[in-house]
């Protein structure tokens, strides 16, 4: 660790004027999404990151980690007052938030939930400072066999983790690879399904295709939702008194948050692994680990916090894999990278080598990130759990506009108006027949690292894929890789067992 | 419910539908560039690609076609496909009118410029989803587009197309 250059990177990050600005902004922007029923922190990065274009490597990395941490944290309030969580990763924070507010408590279980997300992002900024030097020494020594199967391995978790059906998961994942194909090869320089479009010939660009399927999907399947009435107006007239949680209550909660952000971290460093997991996981083990389990569910601080620092850790922690290995966490940190590529530079073990200096720039940014969410959230919680009651009717169009208008600002290009307009009728038709998202956006990223590092590994071993056999490390991450594929299956045969068996039972209570 | 109301039906459509595309992007990538030597061609990738997505497309069929020929009409338990259909479900028509609305946008983006397109479609779209305040609709709808031209346009020298309100354009650059 080179320890005059990280201050100095710190420095340079929390003096510029304009970094801070548009982290500031970026946190404000994430909250207002998070706390917006079904707006996920993925939807808040693809929506908000044209706004970063034009911008320098580390202002734009701001504002995405900003949106990040915002929209973790922002999940909360509406999980708090309305029992409705604004993202994935706030599923958990209801269990003990709503009791709460339910109770009177409201103000009481938001500066938890705030405080909480500060810490937890704080502990995995700190372990991905120290952690993520390590791993990139170790994949320094990688070679393409490596790189291939540590692709192989971060899409087969992905996969594992994307919903009730492994085959429509791993279906999703192979067409995201495929879209990968579209345009000149890499190699060869031939052309690939571009059908003599011109503008196809470098490709899908990732953006319009990441707003489609996130953005414009969801602003179809919205309007759907509302003309069928199955889209609630939720509202909330509570009263927000406190800010900051005292120091009591800090005393009682904070081996929750410890815990909390250290399991959000580690399972956020997982490939594929995100918030929705981190939460339940750390919620689980704390309260097993309680001296009153009967009391958790039922309205508790602890129950918050336990929650909250994990998935705000999980923000950190998927960071590592992104610096370290060039493989994204989930899929706000693929969007991250797609920015970095953007910008001309691609995160991995060479990073640390030829650019330390960006590196410790990101994890200032992160620190920064977290302390300008504490600081949104201080200042404007009161205006932000207002926003859980925003009209649909009048959301959905203006996302929409501004989700187009981002496809188009990338290339300044109406061709990406089109692909987005295309990939937000696949999203939507993916969603009805319930193929995963994530996937496909994980592919997008992961694709041309698997074909570059195929295609290098077989010229170098004149076209002999058994030669993989000499490489144990990759050796390890393809059995890993299987092997998370296999327990998959089996877990998730188990999960639909139980939740049959949970409907039956219901069905059987209502009769 | 009727069989062709469940999921696994729908799956088995989704499945039949995926196999024919596979086939046709399979298909296409035997018309790509034949690189003499080269271990690896440009058409192995795309091709283990559609390969991949065929034999997990052919394990949702079959699962499908299982599901089915177990599945009893009677059965409570037994889920629902979400609906795609057209003629009878409002909703659907209402998205489908949505993606017509998008793709007209994308083709009037450059004639008619990005801030009269945005106000058209989401005017229209705020009053398809019963939105009946007119001068909300109207200040949202043009003072959204607006606001986002400017940001774009001054702030992050993003130069988007204008087409009729151009003259807009020149008075700001003036100003």
């Amino acid at each position: 660790m080179n320890w005059g250059l990280l201050f100095e990177s710190y420095g340079a990050v929390f003096f510029d004027v304009q970094v801070l600005l548009m982290t500031l902004l970026g946190a404000a922007g994430g909250v207002l999404l998070g706390a917006i029923p079904g707006m996920t922190a993925t939807m808040g990065v693809a929506l908000l990151i044209p706004f970063s274009f034009g911008m320098d490597l580390i202002p734009s990395i701001g504002l995405l980690l900003g949106i990040y941490c915002g929209g973790m944290y922002g999940g909360s309030i509406s999980a708090i007052l309305i029992h409705a969580p604004g993202t994935p990763a706030a599923a958990a924070t209801l269990l003990d938030g709503y009791p709460m507010c339910q109770k009177g408590q409201a103000g009481r279980a938001l500066s938890i939930a705030m405080f909480s997300s500060f810490c937890g992002g704080i502990i995995g900024a700190l372990v991905m400072t120290f952690l993520s030097p390590l791993i990139a020494d170790v994949a320094m020594e990688f070679t393409s066999a490596e790189m291939l199967m540590l692709a192989v391995f971060g899409l087969s978790v992905i996969v594992a983790i994307s919903g009730q059906s492994i085959a429509k998961g791993l279906i999703s994942a192979f067409f995201g690879m495929l879209l990968c194909t579209i345009g000149m090869d890499p190699t060869y320089s031939a052309k690939r399904y571009t059908f003599g479009v011109k503008p196809l010939y470098s490709g899908l660009a990732f953006i319009p295709v990441l707003i489609g399927l996130f953005a414009v999907a969801e602003i179809i399947a919205g309007v759907e939702r509302t003309i069928n009435g199955e889209e609630k107006q939720e509202s909330s007239n509570e009263k927000i008194n406190e800010v900051l949680p005292d120091l009591k209550t800090i005393l009682q909660i904070w081996p929750q948050i410890i815990s909390g952000g250290l399991i959000g971290t580690f399972i956020g460093a997982i490939p594929g692994a995100g918030g929705d997991i981190a939460v339940f996981v750390s919620y689980g083990f704390n309260k097993s680990f309680s001296k009153y389990p009967e009391k958790w569910g039922t309205g508790i601080p602890q129950g918050v916090a336990s929650t909250e620092s994990a998935n705000n850790g999980c923000s950190g922690g998927a960071m590592i894999p992104l610096l370290s290995l060039g493989v994204p966490g989930d899929a706000v940190t693929a969007i991250i990278l797609g920015a970095f590529i953007m910008k001309g530079i691609q995160p991995g073990p060479t990073m640390y080598r030829d650019q330390l200096d960006t590196v410790y720039c990101v994890f200032a940014a992160l620190m920064l990130a977290n302390l300008a969410m504490l600081i949104v959230g201080c200042a404007g919680v009161r205006f932000f759990a207002k926003i859980v009651s925003i009209e649909k009717k009048i959301l959905y169009p203006i996302i929409l506009v501004i989700s187009l208008l981002g496809a188009f600002s990338i290339n300044k290009n109406v061709f990406d108006v089109g692909v987005c307009v295309v990939f937000g009728i696949i999203g939507w038709l993916m969603n009805k027949f319930e193929f995963p998202l994530s996937p496909v956006l994980l592919a997008l990223i992961l694709g041309p690292m698997c074909e570059q590092n195929f295609v290098r590994f077989m010229d170098l071993n004149g076209g002999n894929f058994g030669a993989i056999v000499g490489h144990p490390i990759a050796i390890g991450f393809l059995v890993v890789a299987v092997g998370t594929v296999l327990f998959s299956i089996y877990n998730q045969g188990k999960i639909n067992k139980r939740e049959a068996a949970a409907k039956k039972a219901a069905k059987a209570n209502e009769q | 419910m009727k069989k062709t109301q469940t999921k696994a039906f729908s799956n088995l459509v989704a499945s039949l539908i995926l196999l024919a595309f596979e086939a046709w992007a399979y298909f296409q990538t035997l018309g790509f560039k034949i690189v003499k030597k080269a271990a690896v061609q440009p058409a192995t990738f795309p091709q283990i690609m559609c390969i991949g997505m065929m034999i997990f497309t052919v394990i949702l069929l079959i699962q499908s076609i299982l599901k089915l020929k177990k599945a009893d009409p009677d059965d409570p338990m037994m889920e629902a496909s979400a609906s795609i259909n057209i003629i009878k479900n409002k909703g659907v028509q209402a998205a489908a009118f949505v993606i017509v609305l998008c793709i007209a946008y994308a083709a009037l983006f450059e004639v008619l410029g990005y801030v009269l397109v945005s106000t058209l479609i989401a005017a229209v779209i705020m009053w398809l989803i019963g939105k009946r305040d007119v001068k909300q609709i109207v200040l949202v709808s043009i003072l959204v587009p607006l606001l986002m031209w400017f940001v774009f346009y001054k702030l992050l020298t993003v130069n988007i197309p204008m087409g009729v309100l151009t003259p807009l354009k020149n008075l700001v650059d003036m100003i």
